[in-house]
């Protein structure tokens, strides 16, 4: 990183606030430094030997740290007399005065980003936008190393000759799909056994029957079975259910129906008491890519025998359906006796644990085998099968695939290869194929350049000043900034015509790409990380404390949050409605499971939550929940640590070396570790970073390991309550909630770090100050999402870039 | 997640017949290689696994060849004669760096330098002994090394307490400002050893698919070269990056090229959804790869530090790392110990298939020296003290338990790997010595 120390000489002679400065130093003297000088380094801070004039900018990051803490109130700790409040304004406030002043100070710099190479997700938007084809072509590629939490920082992404022959494989297989339809595979079966989820043949007890109120569709019951397949391309595939466990006899037949994203496709029936290996084949249509497949018994307790008293009990006669494979004459019947069998009056089978034991998954058959008519009108924008028309097609594409008009030597490297292939004899469309593949792995596709000049009026400036980017370049970063994919045809247009960089052209684009459904990319790939919410992919709830945690309830977690969170995007919704908000979306399955009566169906809507227990906002939503807990159970200090870190921008330093990590593994099933836990929190190397993580995580115990309301765990009432060491204190996930929303300040500045840090590609520094300061005042004034990504966007490193700095410069930089 | 693509029947006839079924017809496609090859050259790997050991149970009690194996080790017992402990090494490395007390494990481990404390991209550490062969053989081998995991290293957010993912995501660094990606994919693996052809196009097919990617190559280097007048320094040292990936990937196209045997063994399809089907397919890989010399040097992490893997399959539904943090919790240690256990009879089946398979004068095992163990001994105190390791294979030197002197830094058996596979080197991060591995 290039740094430029200039600043810090004027500090050194402003005179008038040094007399500040020795009441901040003689609060220091006072209160810290018991604890933090050269021989007890509490915290590994030194605080004595920051006692000179300069210190406040130079250990600028130390005293930010100091402010916080004080702010905060969790220093100084518990059993050092306090500070008046009086003190703590004047010293908190004089440092933060301090610092925007430094800040105002700093000269204007857009920091350096190098060449950034396009991520995974950024690779398969690309070529989806480029060629109308929508392959899963990066999962094979090497992972992206992430930075700053992120998997689009420049200096983080690498690229090796592994990833380079990845390219290639991928770009011969995204353009021979585009112009050739999809190669022809071998149909393949796929199997997943099935987890048994119902108690009593886990030796537990089943719970009761409810008659009354049931999932009628069956996906929200243990009985149901899902899985996540891909489908590798659209065509028709087979599923086989492979059907389990009995219905007792004199049932109606039981109704099997096949779901694909919780949409019903097709359904059967299947008339007999013991199901173990009857099965049930379906051929359907899908799509090429990920769905989640499910079958289910549709109302799966009614029709049962009327001693079950359940609804529309069977009409049919007690006889029937009592063999393993169908019907037994009276005379098998009176055998049986005979021999010995038990047979109760009515029946011999009382069961009712209908599941599933498998699905299996073959295909593709009919699989379709020609190419789009989008994606060939996206190739071929002339039909002649010319040497002209060829130039046509590849100076499109390349304008489209290096988001800039081609240069005509360009072009002609391009051409080269059709020409090459020509000359090997082959067709037309073949030599444009290996053309548009060309185009595909040269660096000005898998890498966003920016060049320092405009090549056509090549003058190379040696200053580091920032210069304005080009329309082109704004053109790409914004639509790698909101979509994560290529511009499109009207971002490229306006570019074209220079008018992208209009402050009122650029806003009216801005709102249009967030209305876009393509702005879905800010939840996947923002969001996601940011709140971590993508690990719900491969969490793994241990199975034998949750039962009822299926791949069905982690696309219903998934799909909660991603509709929240796209509603907020697309209808520029109030930012701090992440955490505020008394809504969210839900299904029949979700709703059960967080015990909302009268949500009926699989599809999802949205929910009022005001008055429940549970609330709205990201902190009520099963799939935070989830992803910040352990497999079997929740961590107060892990949910802490996620909030402090995530909400609130204030990231916990790491332990103390030889401190071991806290064992909080029995909170819930005796009283006494909460009470440990204080204890914990009563010394004071610890006390600074628990006093403040394990409150907050307490506060969303009612919350288990897998989001579900809970009262008690075990025999132990949940006691949710916390006290924050400023002295605030709350009970429950309602009130931490309206806590955290009094510091909505924290909440703005994590949020406009984040996505900054996102959009530009780098970590932040101190000359971002600025911007991101003037960020937040907006969002205290108006906090629709669209103001803090206006905000992002009009900021000077978004709309600027050092101009290219010499060679001798930058050398120098390097060393420092 | 069930992560299958494609071929599944064929995957596990894959896995089925990953004994000396398939190693049979491989070798004999394979036996011009061998039979260019000199006899007897020494491979390397490493084989890591994450967040500590109970140690009374993985150290003997005895010291010498008269040991017992203990209850950890006891899946290796059939190699004795190949194993040797080594108690006592230490990462002195790891004790000076700051940050995540599994970061700062994994992070130093092979290299014995303190690792950056950040999760920025300024990740900074030292090259690692395995980078150091590899690149002392570098030009014998298609490959020069092999980068494996059996646990995806997408991790979001920092990894430890503010050090980045890169320490724990890799073991290699080929130099301080250069982790390794792992390649967790076997599919992806098997392309990377025999390249990505489709077996079933004709000769003329592939030589014209083949100069058609190298003029695509040359015009992409070109390109690069003109674009580069055009930049900074920052941008420079990307496109510098990118031109040596064309150049290394255009070495492998010709090797490929000039050899290009398709060897007799299915393509895996993806990810087996069995964990121990997963491992057992990477130890096969490798086995693959050193039998026909297209790598002599492999790292290969079981899990990542701080890994969350669960593991029911053995009665273990928790996750790794919590378990680990036991407090002298008897339930807790038991669960890791099964999990230890179930770490040892996987390795177990690597060294079956090293010996099983014929090379020069022996067997693979004989021409290998596979390092196994973890950067931490005690996890639940995040120790880098007296950490479990022990070197297998090679000849003559194993059926031993040994102490070395408490502190030793492990870089000194780094030395002592390095010697024994004949190269030459006195000195290797912060080592003070040298391990002697011969008996």
């Amino acid at each position: 990183m290039v740094r430029v120390p200039a600043w810090i000489i004027p500090v050194f002679f402003v005179a008038p606030l040094l007399a500040d400065s020795a009441g901040t130093l003689a609060f220091v003297q006072k209160k810290c430094i018991a604890c933090h000088n050269a021989s007890v380094t509490s915290g590994g801070v030194d605080l004595v030997a920051l006692r000179n004039p300069g210190t406040f900018s130079k250990n600028r990051e130390i005293w930010e740290h100091v402010a916080g803490k004080v702010k905060s109130g969790e220093m100084p700790p518990p059993g050092v007399p306090k500070a008046s409040a009086e003190e703590v304004h004047a010293v908190t406030n004089w440092l933060e005065g301090e610092f925007a002043r430094q800040d105002a100070l700093i000269q204007p710099d857009t920091g350096l980003v190098a060449a950034r190479r396009l991520n995974r997700a950024e690779y398969n938007n690309s070529i989806r936008d480029l060629l109308a084809v929508d392959l899963p072509l990066s999962d094979t590629f090497p992972q992206d190393q992430a930075a700053f939490g992120f998997d689009n920082i420049s200096d983080a992404l690498n690229i090796s000759s592994v990833l380079l022959e990845k390219y290639a494989d991928a770009a011969e297989i995204a353009v021979r799909t585009a112009m050739f339809g999809p190669a022809k595979l071998k149909p393949a079966v796929s199997h997943y056994p099935i987890p048994v989820r119902l108690n009593v043949l886990r030796g537990g007890k089943a719970p009761a029957l409810d008659f009354t109120n049931y999932d009628l569709t069956g996906l929200s019951s243990r009985h149901a079975a899902h899985t996540v397949h891909r489908f590798p391309v659209d065509g028709v595939y087979s599923v086989r259910l492979v059907l389990n466990g009995h219905r007792p006899n004199q049932s109606m037949p039981a109704k099997i129906a096949l779901w694909i994203d919780s949409k019903l496709v097709d359904q059967s029936e299947m008339d007999a008491t013991d199901l173990e290996g009857q099965l049930i084949d379906f051929k359907i249509k899908v799509t090429a890519g990920e769905h989640l497949v499910s079958g289910s018994y549709l109302k799966e307790l009614h029709g049962l025998p009327p001693s079950y008293n359940g609804p529309e009990p069977s009409t049919r006669p007690p006889g029937a359906l009592i063999s393993t494979r169908g019907k037994l004459s009276q005379k098998d019947i009176e055998t049986l006796r005979k021999t010995g069998t038990k047979l109760k009056s009515d029946a011999i089978e009382t069961r009712v644990d209908h599941r599933f034991e498998a699905i299996d998954i073959g295909g593709p058959f009919e699989q379709v085998s020609a190419p789009s008519q989008q994606s060939l009108s996206r190739v071929f924008v002339c039909s002649q099968q010319t040497p002209d028309c060829a130039r046509r097609i590849v100076s499109s594409f390349g304008y489209r695939a290096f988001r800039r008009p081609l240069e005509s030597s360009e072009t002609n490297r391009y051409i080269a290869l059709y020409a090459l292939a020509r000359q090997n004899g082959e067709p037309f469309q073949e030599a444009v194929a290996i053309a548009l593949q060309g185009i595909l792995v040269s660096p000005d596709f898998l890498f966003r350049i920016e060049r320092t000049t405009n090549p056509s009026k090549r003058t190379v400036v040696f200053s580091s000043a920032p210069i304005s980017i080009g329309d082109y370049e704004l053109a790409s970063r914004l639509s790698y900034f909101l979509w994560s994919s290529t511009p499109d045809q009207e971002l490229l247009n306006l570019a074209g015509q220079h008018r992208l960089h209009l402050p009122a052209v650029q806003e009216a684009q801005v709102r249009r790409m967030l209305r876009d459904k393509k702005s879905r990319a800010l939840v996947d790939n923002f969001a996601g990380q940011w709140l971590q919410f993508r690990n719900i992919d491969v969490v793994r709830p241990d199975a034998g404390k949750f039962p009822d945690f299926d791949d069905s309830l982690r696309y219903s977690m998934r799909r909660e949050t991603e509709l929240f969170l796209e509603n907020i995007v697309q209808q520029d919704g109030h930012a701090l409605e992440m955490l505020s908000a008394n809504y969210t979306f839900l299904n029949e399955r979700l709703a059960r499971f967080y015990g909302m009566p009268g949500i009926i169906g699989p599809e999802f809507r949205r929910v009022d939550m005001s008055g429940t227990q549970r609330g709205g906002g990201v902190l009520a939503q099963g799939s935070i929940l989830t992803i910040s807990s352990y497999s079997t159970r929740t961590s107060p200090v892990v949910r802490g640590k996620w909030i402090l870190e995530n909400f609130l921008n204030a990231p916990p330093p790491p332990p103390p070396a030889s401190v071991p990590a806290l064992d909080d593994s029995k909170v819930g099933e005796s009283a006494s570790l909460r009470t440990q836990m204080e204890a914990h929190r009563a010394q004071p190397q610890c006390a600074s970073c628990h006093s403040k993580m394990d409150p907050l995580g307490f506060g969303l115990e009612n919350l288990n390991a897998i989001g579900q309301w809970r009262d008690s765990d075990g025999k132990i009432p949940v006691d949710a309550s916390g006290k924050l060491p400023d002295g605030r204190t709350f009970q429950g996930p309602n009130e931490l909630k309206v806590l955290m929303l009094g510091d909505r300040q924290a909440f703005y500045s994590v949020l406009s770090e984040k996505m900054m840090t996102y959009a530009l590609g780098r970590g932040l520094e101190r000359y971002d100050r600025q911007a991101l300061r003037s960020i937040q005042a907006s969002l205290l004034k108006d906090d629709h999402f669209s103001t803090l990504v206006l905000g992002v966007v009009r900021s000077l490193p978004f709309q600027m870039k050092r101009a290219r700095e010499t060679d001798s410069f930058s050398a120098k930089a390097d060393n420092q | 997640m069930n992560i299958i693509t494609g071929k599944h029947v064929s995957r596990r006839t894959l896995l089925r017949g990953a004994g000396v079924a398939m190693a049979l017809p491989f070798l004999d496609a394979m036996r011009p290689a061998l039979a260019a090859a000199p006899p007897a050259v020494q491979r390397l790997g490493v084989v890591y696994v994450p967040n500590g050991i109970i140690m009374d149970q993985w150290t003997p009690a005895e010291l010498g060849s008269n040991f017992q194996f203990g209850r950890i080790l006891k899946p290796l017992e059939p190699f004795r004669e190949s194993t040797l402990v080594l108690s006592g090494l230490a990462n002195p490395a790891a004790i000076k760096a700051q940050g995540g007390g599994h970061a700062k494990a994994s992070g130093s481990f092979l290299s014995g330098s303190v690792p950056k404390y950040t999760a920025g991209a300024d990740v900074h550490a030292g090259k690692t002994f395995d980078q150091f062969a590899a690149h002392h053989w570098a030009g014998q081998t298609r490959l020069a090394s092999l980068q494996l995991g059996c646990e995806d290293s997408r991790m979001i957010g920092n990894c430890d307490t503010g050090s980045s993912c890169a320490y724990t995501n890799t073991l290699s660094w080929q130099d301080p400002d250069t982790p390794l990606t792992v390649d967790t994919n076997p599919r992806s693996v098997f392309e990377r050893l025999f390249g990505s052809v489709d077996p079933s196009l004709s000769p003329e097919a592939r030589a014209r698919r083949s100069l058609y990617r190298r003029s695509m190559l040359d015009s992409a280097r070109e390109s690069t070269q003109k674009l580069e007048r055009d930049l900074g320094t920052a941008d420079r040292r990307k496109m510098d990056q990118y031109l040596t990936s064309v150049r290394e990937l255009e070495q492998r196209m010709t090797a490929v090229d000039a050899d290009p045997r398709i060897p007799t063994v299915d393509k895996p399809a993806g990810i087996p959804f069995q964990f121990s089907e997963y491992v057992k397919l990477m130890y096969d890989l490798q086995v693959l790869a050193f039998q026909s010399d297209l790598s002599r040097v492999s790292t290969m992490m079981v899990g990542r530090e701080g890994s969350l893997r669960t593991y029911p399959e053995i009665e273990v539904p928790d996750p790794h790392h919590p378990l680990t943090h036991h407090r002298g919790h008897p339930d807790f240690i038991e669960k890791v110990t099964k999990i230890n256990c179930f770490h040892a009879e996987l390795f177990a089946y690597f060294l079956e298939k090293l010996r099983a398979t014929p090379d020069g004068d022996g067997t693979l095992l004989d021409h290998s020296s596979i390092m196994y163990g973890g950067a931490l001994s005690d996890g639940n105190q995040h120790s880098n003290v007296n950490l479990p390791l022990l070197v297998a294979g090679g000849k003559g030197r194993g059926g031993r338990h040994v102490k070395v002197e408490a502190n030793t830094p492990v870089t000194n058996l780094f030395v002592g790997l390095l010697n024994g596979a004949g190269i030459e080197v006195d000195k290797f991060g912060d080592s003070n010595g040298r391990v002697n591995l011969s008996a």
